[in-house]
């Protein structure tokens, strides 16, 4: 039972790490050892006389790449990183904002018909972005934001306001409100108690809240292709855009770039990794 | 400032609206609106490009339900939810059970373990097609070491399907684990005591404790996977694009419709249809979780 059980550990362990350390080997290749019909598998200073060696030479020259334009693209890895940066930030920093407001009316007052307002709010989350792209492209149009920034801002905003408005209400519902009734006989007045006294305590929440959607928008396709094909272009986008172009996919820079596009992720997973739960099951489930 | 006097709860009722106004009225503008706007498209002619269109009545709707190849996607995403969401299951609640014990360095183990999850699905399903590829692919190099056949992955008209399935459950097993090991965890050690002191064989514990006792943690698990999976687009449309008979899934047939032939008025009557599959599932969903709330709270 015992061996069972480390044979399990080690095959899942294998199973999900050997993908990720593949990619990490693509990224310092030359495109020719990532496609070789040999497996290369160790990196050496120089390249290897024998065409089956398992052995490549190790080269930076794909992450050096990424600053350059390939065939399929209009700008370069950065360009494509930077608009995805600047999205997940700025949606990210709306949906916390005006989820944590939501969850604390939430929380904190009685709204008529809360319940299923919250399973509205949550229902949102199960629609297909593919099914709703053909309204909201039209009307992306109507207000010129196809191909904008700003246009995906607003749209993983509100993607990831059910996600937000869940996750904040768990975390809220956990802070006693006799630290605000404390704050408000202090003199406070309800909104001062808010940012004073109540928001300090939900910094963990936020934090965790924030986390997930950045993440989520970090790694958004459905609408990022459909609208954003050729403005405000984010990686996953670029990626894709890739395909298919007649010099065929420049494997090792997308590795590279894959690489330095999930690092953050990785990060940001392991300092949340104690609330990874509640974060995927939006709040429902608290470890 | 008791909340229940009068004056105070209408003033009460004001902030709260102005709490949760701006978030509902932002998904209603995103969902609602949207939605309606789909079924007044969905009887018209209108196509991607230009402004001339008519009214075509149900039109639509009769390709819809005749078109073999809503039935397929259809089928096809049944099909994939059904086959990714339960190996997902049983693979990750089998990883769940040899995690569950504490040892050292389990911390790092359950890291890498649960990291795919977290990534981006359109871009390791483009990184899947470099590692599943059938001439220079490693996982073909590794079958051929090990004296094996090596398939043609993606290109195999039979395989394809199964290897979009292989790539989701790379991504998401981790899920299953992790929520797997919170309902393990969640099982008090005196019940296995007590089970021991009856000289219980492991069978029955399994069947008995174990299985009932996550049960109602894995129902939620595997509905919030099913309603992801029925979403699917990423992996397709990253391994083998929108327009492949053998993996097309209702929203990559729903993106080749609209984006590739340009024909709105005929993508909105599908995305309809797939809305109100979708709508009925997210009922069952929402049921459910209320129904798991009421039973911890009692």
């Amino acid at each position: 039972m015992r061996a069972l059980r480390w044979i399990v550990i080690v095959l899942g362990l294998l199973f999900s790490g050997l993908p990720l350390v593949w990619m990490g080997l693509s990224s310092i290749k030359q495109r020719a050892d990532a496609i070789s019909q040999h497996p290369r598998w160790i990196p050496a200073a120089e390249a290897p006389v024998a065409p089956d060696s398992p052995r490549f030479e190790a080269t930076t020259s794909a992450f050096r790449d990424l600053a350059s334009v390939h065939a399929g693209a209009q700008a370069s890895f950065w360009e494509h990183l930077l608009n995805s940066a600047i999205i997940g930030f700025f949606s990210t920093l709306a949906t916390v904002a005006l989820g944590t407001l939501c969850a604390y009316g939430f929380s904190r007052f009685r709204v008529p018909g809360e319940k299923d307002w919250l399973f509205f709010v949550l229902s949102t989350r199960f629609m297909p972005p593919l099914a709703v792209v053909v309204p909201v492209l039209l009307m992306y149009r109507a207000f010129d934001l196809q191909g904008t920034r700003l246009g995906l801002v607003v749209l993983y905003t509100v993607f990831n306001l059910s996600l937000a408005v869940w996750l904040m209400k768990g975390f809220l519902d956990e802070i006693p409100r006799a630290f605000e009734e404390a704050a408000v006989v202090d003199g406070y007045t309800r909104f001062g108690a808010l940012v004073r006294v109540v928001l300090p305590e939900a910094r963990t929440g936020i934090a965790v809240t924030a986390v997930f959607c950045l993440i989520s928008a970090w790694n958004e396709y459905g609408f990022a292709m459909t609208l954003n094909s050729s403005g405000a272009v984010t990686v996953p986008a670029y990626f894709a855009g890739l395909q298919g172009n007649i010099e065929g996919m420049p494997w090792p820079q997308v590795a590279a770039g894959a690489l330095v596009f999930v690092a953050p992720i990785v990060a940001f997973t392991v300092l949340v990794r104690s609330h990874l739960l509640r974060g995927v099951t939006f709040g429902t489930v608290k470890q | 400032m008791s909340p229940d006097s009068a004056p105070a709860r209408r003033r009460g009722a004001g902030i709260a609206w102005g709490l949760v106004g701006p978030v509902l009225l932002l998904l209603v503008a995103f969902n609602v609106f949207p939605l309606v706007y789909n079924v007044v498209l969905s009887f018209t002619s209108r196509e991607l490009v230009g402004d001339d269109w008519r009214w075509v009545g149900g039109a639509n709707y009769e390709r819809v339900f005749t078109d073999p190849l809503f039935a397929g996607a259809l089928r096809r995403t049944a099909l994939f939810v059904l086959c990714a969401v339960g190996a997902e299951l049983v693979l990750g609640f089998v990883l769940a059970l040899a995690l569950v014990r504490g040892f050292r360095g389990k911390g790092a183990v359950l890291a890498v373990v649960l990291v795919p999850m977290m990534l981006s699905p359109a871009v390791m399903g483009l990184f899947g097609a470099l590692v599943l590829n059938g001439n220079y692919g490693v996982l073909n190099q590794i079958l051929g070491g090990l004296g094996l056949p090596q398939p043609q992955w993606l290109s195999d008209r039979g395989l394809k399907f199964w290897s979009v399935v292989l790539i989701d459950v790379w991504m998401w097993t981790p899920f299953m684990t992790l929520i797997a090991l919170a309902g393990l965890s969640s099982i008090p050690a005196q019940v296995h005591e007590a089970a021991a002191i009856d000289r219980a064989s492991r069978w029955r514990v399994f069947t008995r404790i174990t299985l009932p006792m996550t049960a109602p943690l894995l129902g939620l698990a595997v509905l919030l996977r099913a309603t992801d999976a029925l979403k699917q687009f990423d992996l397709v449309m990253a391994t083998t694009g929108p327009n492949d008979a053998a993996t097309q899934t209702l929203s990559t047939l729903l993106y080749q419709v609209v984006f590739r032939d340009g024909k709105v008025g005929l993508g909105a009557a599908f995305a309809c249809v797939v809305l109100v599959v979708v709508i009925a599932l997210a009922t069952v969903f929402t049921r459910y979780l209320e129904h798991l709330r009421r039973a911890r709270e009692a």
